[in-house]
């Protein structure tokens, strides 16, 4: 029987020739983009764990990550409305596509607009838009006012006042368009939060009150809607059929949305299109996916609400809010 | 379904059928409410997914059970060793420490589970009989009023302060300022947080309930090598059962005390925002304000531990209420019960009465069950758990300055919170040293918060109008009953005085 056998030397330089053969012939055969993503990718949700943002970021990462073959790891980092997210994500996390934040372009943006961060605003961009729930005005059951018609009219005579869940709001700027168009006068009451916001309608302290639409269709029979900020009320018998600011005053306001939405820096799609292609791509084929629906009900979601959008949207949402946030900044900010 | 006697004896042996779920929940409530910074309402967030597997109904006794008995859990470590598991334990080692610290802390556990599974049963059933009215309350019971209430508590301040005013005042003083820092309540305007965004939503309680109470007790007891004084050693060695029955026999006598304090607490937990720590103030300085003894509060008197008790055990159905009859949440365990109702397909409000009558009353008897368990499960527990005041301070402070520091970073999983746990632990150390009230401070950082925003708020709606807190009817009787008690007693004192001289 013949024994094998090798010498330390030639063992030396068979390893490296084959050591090096793998690094070339992988280096030449694989494109960048082969190799990404390699890791998890982590996502910075600027809301508190078990929240809405929590639920729905669940519920799409669980096709996306098929889609990405890759995890999505959520760190929260809940605050000042958001605000503690953005800083960490603009401050800390590395511009390589590695890093994502989910948050809810609506009352964020508006965020800036009342008093910027310390990172440039262009410097992050939204794309993969999941959801868009529009603003509202509502009623506690038992509340005297019928339509919006009995609340304008009351506004012309006296100063209404009205719950929000915090001033930065794109209700609370929906409200602020209304009685800028009526000539009612609104005064906004920031309430601290969608479940606040809902009591103070429902135990009749304020006059009426102004939320993302979602929170008042929970609510079932303790509230009645009056008015959608949005172009089309797409919850239809779940929010009473109430009409549509633009087509009850004929106003031309842009909808009036908490939309979540995924951003990244705007150097890392600079530094690294491909993979930011690649994201966009996958996370259309995500909300596209058949399962994506029923993740998104087992979440909690109002499904009509369900709604994508790409980069140009997002960008064009990012900017109306920016400018309605501007040109209400005196009443948000009380300056 | 007709809603009858019938009906309800029929619910209550159905729910008691289901002590499967309970008495594991207790203990798990137990747990989860004695360790600050864990509470029921994110247990149940972590532990959300298994509810919606579980049925609709099983789901929400799980939940009550471990609501209810969070609730007295967060008592044990208050009582034991000056830790309160969560704010609305904050008032209950006010005079609970100080008994442990005379060596009876089995009889001030045993007075602490009693009147909490008294003031929980009395509640429960006053809840079922008046739901329909109590839900009403919040309707009566706005910003003006709440600021009313928040004064009640925090006149607590002055209460706690006899021994040296001007400090107690001070330390006061301190609290409501270290309450006042975040972003204004109105248009978000930072104040006083030092270009640290983790402060922008205010000072977080745990932290600060943690530190102030729990580090600088540990750092306090590290000197003294010990809880208790040796003489105390060995009464707490010598105790039988017999102190347990005698904690029981103390709390029966004082079923009227028991009673008044824990309807404060099911008023208050209606109302939707307002909670078991505002609740557990008010009752107390209800309880010393129309006591006969008030000197004897804050130095381990029996009914300053009933009050604190009773009422936040009081809350826990007086949160649900607003929930169960009108659909919003009266807080933060509510609402997630709201999640697991709604994803079961059950309505909330009115309509869940007519369409799940089983449910709706049936939510309320899981809790009278619960209590009702309690007092066979977790009584006769009190006999061992008070022997955690034998523990030498040489391994008892590492562990709970460990264990408080980790609860201080779960809630929002910041670090800066567990610094912020520690630079309270010194604030308090030194309070403690120079002889100023930790709990004045605390009074201050819990209820000034809430006060500012009420007051806010009303000034808001009234276009800052300040008379705007005198426009009320039921605000006018509030502040009427408000100067009563801070000024009946010390009148009627002075007055009984001049007699006797």
């Amino acid at each position: 029987m013949t024994k094998l056998t090798m010498k330390r030397r030639s063992f030396i330089k068979t390893s490296a020739a084959a050591a090096g053969g793998l690094m070339i012939g992988g280096g030449l055969a694989t494109p960048a983009l082969a190799s990404y993503p390699d890791r998890n990718i982590d996502v910075i949700i600027p809301t508190r764990e078990g929240g809405g943002a929590d639920r729905l970021f669940r519920a799409f990462t669980s096709l996306w990550k098929n889609h990405m073959n890759t995890n999505f790891e959520p760190g929260f980092f809940p605050g000042a409305s958001g605000r503690v997210g953005y800083e960490v994500y603009m401050g800390k996390y590395k511009p390589d596509a590695y890093s994502l934040i989910f948050g809810n372009m609506g009352p964020e943006v508006l965020n800036w607009a009342v008093k910027a961060p310390s990172f440039n605003i262009d410097d992050y961009i939204y794309f993969n838009r999941v959801d868009t729930d529009p603003g509202c005005v509502f009623v506690g059951a038992e509340s005297k006012f019928k339509t919006i018609d009995d609340i304008v009219s009351e506004g012309k005579k006296r100063t209404l006042n009205v719950g929000t869940s915090r001033l930065a709001h794109p209700a609370s700027i929906g409200i602020l368009a209304l009685g800028e168009h009526t000539g009612a006068k609104f005064n906004l009451v920031p309430l601290s939060g969608g479940k606040n916001t809902v009591a103070g309608a429902v135990t009749l302290e304020m006059d009426f009150c102004v939320l993302t639409s979602g929170s008042v269709i929970k609510a079932a029979d303790a509230c009645r809607t009056m008015l959608v900020f949005n172009d089309k009320n797409v919850a239809g018998e779940k929010l009473d059929n109430a009409p549509t600011m633009n087509d009850y005053f004929g106003t031309k306001l842009p909808a009036m949305f908490s939309a979540r939405a995924f951003g990244i820096h705007k150097a890392a799609v600079d530094a690294h299109p491909d993979r930011f292609e690649m994201l966009q791509k996958t996370g259309k084929k995500a909300f596209d996916d058949p399962g994506f629906k029923d993740a998104f009900l087992k979440s909690k979601g109002f499904w009509p609400y369900a709604n994508y959008g790409g980069v140009k949207e997002c960008a064009e949402f990012k900017s109306a809010m920016l400018e309605m946030g501007e040109r209400f900044k005196p009443l948000l900010t009380g300056k | 379904m007709t809603i009858d006697a019938n009906f309800f004896l029929e619910l209550f042996f159905h729910q008691l059928g289901l002590w499967w779920v309970v008495i594991p929940s207790i203990f798990l409530g137990l747990i989860v409410g004695g360790i600050p910074g864990f509470s029921a309402a994110n247990t149940i967030i972590v532990l959300l997914p298994f509810t919606f597997l579980m049925e609709v109904e099983v789901g929400l006794v799980f939940m009550i059970a471990l609501y209810c008995s969070s609730r007295l859990g967060a008592g044990i470590p208050a009582i034991l060793v000056n830790i309160p598991g969560t704010a609305g334990a904050a008032a209950t080692p006010l005079d609970g420490y100080p008994m442990a610290k005379q060596g009876f802390g089995q009889r001030a556990l045993s007075i602490s589970f009693v009147s909490s599974i008294l003031g929980g049963l009395l509640t429960t059933v006053i809840a079922l009989i008046t739901m329909p009215w109590l839900a009403r309350v919040g309707f009566y019971m706005h910003s003006v009023e709440m600021v009313v209430v928040m004064l009640f508590g925090i006149s607590l301040i002055a209460s706690v302060a006899t021994k040296d005013t001007i400090k107690g005042l001070i330390a006061g003083f301190v609290g409501l300022m270290i309450g006042s820092i975040g972003a204004d309540h109105v248009y978000a305007t930072p104040r006083g947080t030092m270009g640290f965004l983790e402060l922008y939503d205010g000072v977080p309680l745990i932290p600060a309930l943690v530190g102030l109470f729990a580090i600088s007790e540990a750092f306090m007891v590290i000197e003294s090598g010990s809880f208790l004084s040796k003489d105390r050693v060995q009464q707490v060695q010598n105790a039988s059962w017999a102190e347990t029955f005698y904690g029981v026999k103390l709390t029966l006598k004082r079923w009227f005390h028991v009673g008044w304090t824990s309807l404060i607490g099911l008023v208050i937990g209606v109302i939707p925002g307002a909670g078991a720590a505002i609740a557990s103030f008010v009752a107390y300085q209800q309880s010393r304000a129309f006591s006969k003894t008030p000197e004897a509060y804050g130095k381990g008197h029996i009914e300053g531990l009933i009050a604190p008790e009773a009422a936040n055990n009081g809350v826990t159905a007086g949160t649900l209420i607003p929930l169960m009859v009108l659909g919003i949440p009266g807080g933060a365990t509510a609402a997630i019960m709201m999640v697991v109702m709604q994803y079961q397909g059950v309505p909330t409000g009115p309509g869940l009465f007519t369409e799940r009558p089983d449910l709706g009353y049936g939510v309320f008897m899981a809790m009278f069950v619960t209590y009702l368990l309690m007092s066979f499960t977790i009584l006769p527990m009190s006999r061992y758990m008070s022997r955690v005041t034998l523990v030498s301070t040489v391994y008892m402070s590492p562990i709970i300055i460990a264990f408080t520091l980790v609860g201080s970073f779960v809630p929002r999983e910041y670090m800066f919170d567990m610094y912020l746990a520690f630079g309270f632990g010194v604030l308090g150390y030194i309070a403690r040293k120079t002889g100023y009230h930790v709990a004045a401070i605390l009074i201050g950082v819990i209820l000034g918060p809430l006060l500012e925003q009420y007051m806010l708020r009303a000034l808001k709606m009234s276009g800052g109008d300040a008379t705007v807190l005198f426009s009320s009817t039921l605000g006018n009787f509030l502040w009427v009953i408000l100067i009563a008690t801070l000024v009946l007693p010390s009148w009627l004192n002075k007055k009984k005085a001049k007699s006797e001289q």
